[in-house]
């Protein structure tokens, strides 16, 4: 849809709510954000009020035999795991409204702007928000504590409990459709599971909840985008996930985002929870995290073979290479502990 | 007539000079002259050819790591098919002991695969410096053009 287009559908949309509106306000300053796997993220001006519009093209692709929580969850969902999360003191950008696929602008939801820098490089290393990561691992300990907390029988039904055994069975199954190219991954894949944890507590999980999914402002942690691989696990899952090599972005040496340190993670959890995982759980769900990370990879280069997608899709289908690599290097180390 | 020095007279180019002259291309001309997001993907375009350029070099070392492999842990196993999906599948099946010397190969083989793929991967140094033991044939800071 052109941007002309999509202005005008918009401008329907917004008139009909309680938002910043005069007589004769017209969205102006439409921009389109991001890619991702499956929405587009545009920032627009209501009068002087920024949104954010999340909307899922209607070509959106999806690739044969694959089920579960690569692809993610429907718009509808996501804005409905949002305003479960925002009952709870987690940060995340109130949603205005909601709309079903059956909307000319498709399946979407427009939801407030929050300021804030979304772009890892721009907070990660620079001087002026060296008191903002300071407490930033805390502060993500707190908000993922606060997100377990969502009653599980609110959530829609979409996102069901799961085993442990359901989902390396599904992790399995797209190793074989992917072709079996990768030994490390089936080897990572052998290795989690013979090393599982009992299966535990199941809770709201965000699911992605990485360091480029943070909006950081000089104060902190801002709010935490992207709830569209939002699934039920142990808690444990989404620390790990955090702490995972690839999401460090060259900081290793910084376990936590790249920017924090493991205790700060778990004391701001604790400060919520009353108790914590412990190291050992954490480091096993970021080697399911490196494995996870690795089924993307194939899941962007089979995308592209279906002919969807520009030359970065192509692209991180190579990144598979550093998912590997970290099967291999995390196991070792597991190993030689 | 003045003598052509050596230079001027190499009149084969070779592919690996092909790829450096698109990706010279890709950065120097096409990329300053795009907007935002298409000067990412050309950025990302320039990359993919340092991963083509790359695996010309090394592909040749993959290979012969991986039918090394095969023939170790795969004796009766048809080495004219694709090896690698057939080295998953004995694993998926427990067929192969994960043991140190396969752990080894593993290793090797994603330094290699890390080498072609991203050299300029954090964790890839620090693996290739961990496992030095394997690897005093691959440098652990190689040309990352």
């Amino acid at each position: 849809m052109k941007p002309e287009a999509l202005a005008e559908h918009l401008n329907r949309v917004l008139e009909g709510l309680e938002i910043d509106h005069v007589v004769g306000t017209r969205v102006t300053h439409l921009t389109r954000l991001s890619g991702g796997a499956n929405n587009e993220t545009w920032r627009f001006t209501w009068h002087e009020t920024p949104l954010i519009l999340r909307r899922r093209p209607f070509n959106a692709e999806s690739v044969e035999g694959l089920d579960g929580d690569i692809l993610g969850l429907s718009l509808v969902d996501e804005a409905a795991i949002i305003q479960l999360a925002a009952q709870t003191a987690v940060p995340v950008p109130h949603i205005y409204t909601v709309l079903e696929a059956s909307h000319p602008l498709g399946e979407a939801f427009i939801m407030a702007f929050i300021p804030g820098e979304s772009i890892p490089q721009q907070w990660l290393n620079a001087a002026e928000f060296d008191a903002a990561r300071n407490g930033l691992a805390y502060a993500c300990g707190e908000a993922l504590a606060q997100t377990h907390t969502v009653d599980c029988s609110q959530l829609p039904n979409t996102i069901k409990p799961s085993t442990l055994a359901h989902r390396f069975n599904g992790i399995q199954r797209r190793l074989q459709i992917f072709g079996d190219v990768s030994p490390a991954m089936q080897f990572g894949l052998n290795w989690l599971i013979d090393h599982a944890p009992n299966d535990a507590q199941c809770v709201l999980l965000h699911g992605d909840f990485r360091t480029g999914n943070l909006l950081v402002n000089e104060q902190g942690l801002a709010g935490i985008l992207d709830w569209e691989l939002a699934h039920q696990g142990p808690p444990a899952e989404d620390l790990g996930y955090l702490c995972a090599h690839v999401w460090r972005f060259g900081n290793i040496e910084k376990p936590v985002g790249g920017f924090g340190e493991y205790a700060d993670l778990l004391a701001g959890y604790r400060s919520i929870a009353g108790w914590a995982p412990d190291l050992e759980s954490l480091r096993y769900w970021e080697i399911f995290a490196a494995l996870n990370w690795g089924l993307v990879c194939q899941t962007m280069g089979a995308l592209w073979h279906s002919g969807s997608g520009d030359i970065e899709r192509a692209a991180i289908a190579r990144r598979r290479s550093e998912a590997e690599l970290d099967l291999i290097y995390l196991i070792d180390t597991w190993e030689t502990l | 007539m003045t003598e052509l020095d050596e230079s001027i007279t190499a009149t084969h180019v070779t592919s690996q000079e092909l790829l450096q002259a698109v990706k010279g291309f890709l950065a120097e001309t096409v990329t300053p002259a795009l907007n935002d997001r298409d000067q990412f993907n050309a950025r990302v375009a320039a990359n993919v050819i340092g991963i083509v350029q790359r695996e010309q070099a090394l592909g040749p070392r993959l290979s012969a790591l991986d039918h090394a492999a095969f023939s170790k842990w795969i004796p009766d196993g048809a080495p004219d098919d694709d090896v690698v999906p057939q080295i998953s599948q004995a694993l998926a099946k427990r067929r192969i002991k994960p043991d140190a010397a396969f752990l080894d190969y593993l290793k090797q083989r994603q330094l290699l695969l890390s080498a072609i793929n991203n050299p300029r991967y954090a964790n890839r140094v620090v693996a290739a410096e961990k496992w030095r033991y394997l690897t005093t044939d691959i440098d652990p800071v190689a040309d990352t053009r």
